[in-house]
């Protein structure tokens, strides 16, 4: 995965209404590209097969659950 | 006895002494009243002290013990709590300057239950900004490590730590989201639990990542640990995701008998090629111990864990930038330096990587409840070295900089939020650093609502150990 540019996360940042500039746009590149690489690394056999599943286990009884 | 020495005797040793009118809780709050004002500003660990509610408190205690209206074990016992928990009519800042005349008018779930207990509050504890622990400024003054005063307390619950530690307080409040309780309880040489997600009320807490926060204990012994989650577990129909179930009661379980008990190894920790060989070797000792008290001690894998820093900080990034997300818009300079970069990496981050780490923590839960079948407790270092040196300033500084912060020993707490599992550290031993002794922790971990057996494998080790008896220099 190719890092991304200082241009590109300040699209991104554009994207969602957030004008990243100097210095923090230089940080902030660093810290995005490095999460993306890391989780970009992480491929266990079957990940794409796994559901993201709420925190709470099924068989746990939330509070607001009947009965 | 000595008001310069009540404030060494334990939480429960205290609750003991007050209920059998051999001390009183004016008596006891004055103490850490002083030694406060002696010690904190050096240690800078409380953001307020609240010195004539607690007196006021500690009478009002008092008074109803002459009445024989004893409330239990914590009826007079001083406490303090972590700047992240409501206080009514007490400011409640967070650990920023944003909320820094943030008065509540209600208290969090539990400190109600703690008044409700009958311990009397000190004051609000310091703690990195928004409990997202890596802020380097602190406005309201940098927490230091009592053991060492150049060094971390730990973060982000920082000013739990380094007054429990240093005796300003009988036992204290933190909140755990990576490692928040753990980690200063490891860098501090204190017992700390992230109790089970949804066993602690997360109502009037001031949020960092609504799916891993929980609040819970920090102390200076199991016991009084195991004292202080009962006064706070329990379901709250305020906070939707209690769980209606019974609170155990956790001090019965501190019999020393582990006999049976299977303790997991985490192989991927004790084998990690970052641990400091010097922590490696006191961890497997206290593991050694383990088993000569009668557990049996196996191996255990989590093929996950090395990633769980890096999943833990985007879900993290990404739920904390969301409840964030006026104040980034209005107030991004207000923010610690650090905490602007990563809120502003969580608001940009790509949907589809937030929904892979997502699919990576659950797998995270599914290794870990698959450990949790061939052990009835995991084991691990608290972390891979003892307490850092405080930072110097703040920013990233390149990419790898970046990468270093999302992986390493954060991944041996991560993984256990990522899982929703309690996760206790308890002190296993020193480390000599430049002529400094500096203390270090054995993490366990359980099954959901396993906090008691927690409770109960630390306290057996603790009880075998003297650890728990050392006191920083600044004591």
């Amino acid at each position: 995965m190719a890092d991304l540019s200082k241009d590109e996360v300040k699209s991104l940042g554009r994207a969602v209404g957030l004008d990243i500039d100097e210095p923090l746009l230089t940080e902030v590149t660093y810290n995005l590209n490095a999460l993306r690489e890391l989780l970009d690394s992480v491929n266990p056999p079957g990940l794409d097969q796994l559901e993201p599943l709420p925190i709470v286990p099924p068989h746990e009884r939330l509070a607001h659950e009947p009965g | 006895m000595n008001q310069a020495d009540i404030p060494f005797l334990s939480a429960t040793a205290l609750g003991e002494l007050i209920r059998q009118h051999d001390i009183s809780p004016v008596e006891v709050t004055e103490a850490y009243l002083e030694r406060i004002d002696a010690i904190d500003g050096t240690l800078h660990s409380y953001i307020t002290v609240c010195r004539q509610e607690a007196l006021q408190a500690a009478r009002a205690a008092e008074q109803e013990l002459a009445r024989g209206e004893y409330r239990g074990p914590l009826h007079g016992v001083p406490y303090a709590v972590k700047d992240q928990f409501w206080t009514k009519g007490l400011l409640t800042t967070g650990g920023s300057t944003i909320l820094g005349d943030f008065v509540p008018n209600e208290d969090a779930t539990v400190v109600a239950r703690l008044r409700a207990a009958g311990a009397v509050l000190l004051g609000k504890l310091n703690m990195s900004e928004f409990a997202t622990g890596n802020s380097v400024h602190h406005p309201y003054g940098t927490p230091h490590n009592p053991w060492d005063l150049r060094r971390n307390p730990g973060t982000s619950s920082s000013g739990s730590g380094a007054a429990t530690a240093a005796f300003l307080c009988a036992t204290s409040l933190g909140e755990d989201t990576g490692g928040s309780i753990r980690n200063p309880a490891n860098n501090c040489g204190l017992v700390g639990i992230r109790p089970t997600w949804g066993s602690v009320s997360r109502y009037g807490m001031l949020g960092a990542c609504w799916s891993m926060d929980i609040g819970g204990p920090i102390s200076r012994t199991v016991e009084d640990c195991a004292l202080t989650l009962q006064a706070i577990a329990g379901y709250d129909p305020r906070d939707p995701y209690t769980a209606q179930r019974a609170v155990p009661d956790y001090r019965a379980g501190l019999t020393g008998d582990i006999k049976g008990q299977r303790i997991g190894v985490i192989k991927e920790a004790v084998e990690a090629d970052f641990l400091q060989p010097q922590v490696q070797a006191a961890v497997m000792q206290a593991i050694a111990d383990l088993g000569t008290l009668g557990a049996t001690i196996v191996e255990v894998s989590l093929p996950i864990l090395p990633s769980a820093a890096a999943v833990t900080r985007a879900i993290l990034a990404v739920e904390s930038a969301t409840l964030h997300h006026d104040w980034i818009r209005t107030r991004l300079r207000d923010y610690d330096h650090n905490v602007q970069i990563d809120f502003l990496t969580g608001a940009i981050l790509p949907a589809q990587l937030y929904y892979k780490a997502q699919q990576l923590r659950e797998l995270t839960r599914h290794q870990v409840f698959a450990a949790l079948q061939q052990a009835d407790v995991l084991a691990l270092p608290g972390s891979s070295e003892p307490a850092p040196l405080l930072p110097t300033g703040p920013g990233i500084q390149s990419k790898e900089d970046a990468r270093q912060r999302m992986a390493g020993r954060r991944s041996f707490t991560g993984v256990f939020n990522l899982a929703n599992v309690p996760a206790l550290c308890v002190p296993c031993g020193f480390v000599s650093v430049n002529g400094k002794d500096l203390p270090i922790g054995l993490q366990l971990a359980g099954k959901p609502f396993a906090d008691g057996l927690l409770l109960q494998v630390a306290h057996a080790y603790e009880q075998s150990t003297t650890w728990h008896t050392r006191r920083p220099p600044i004591a």
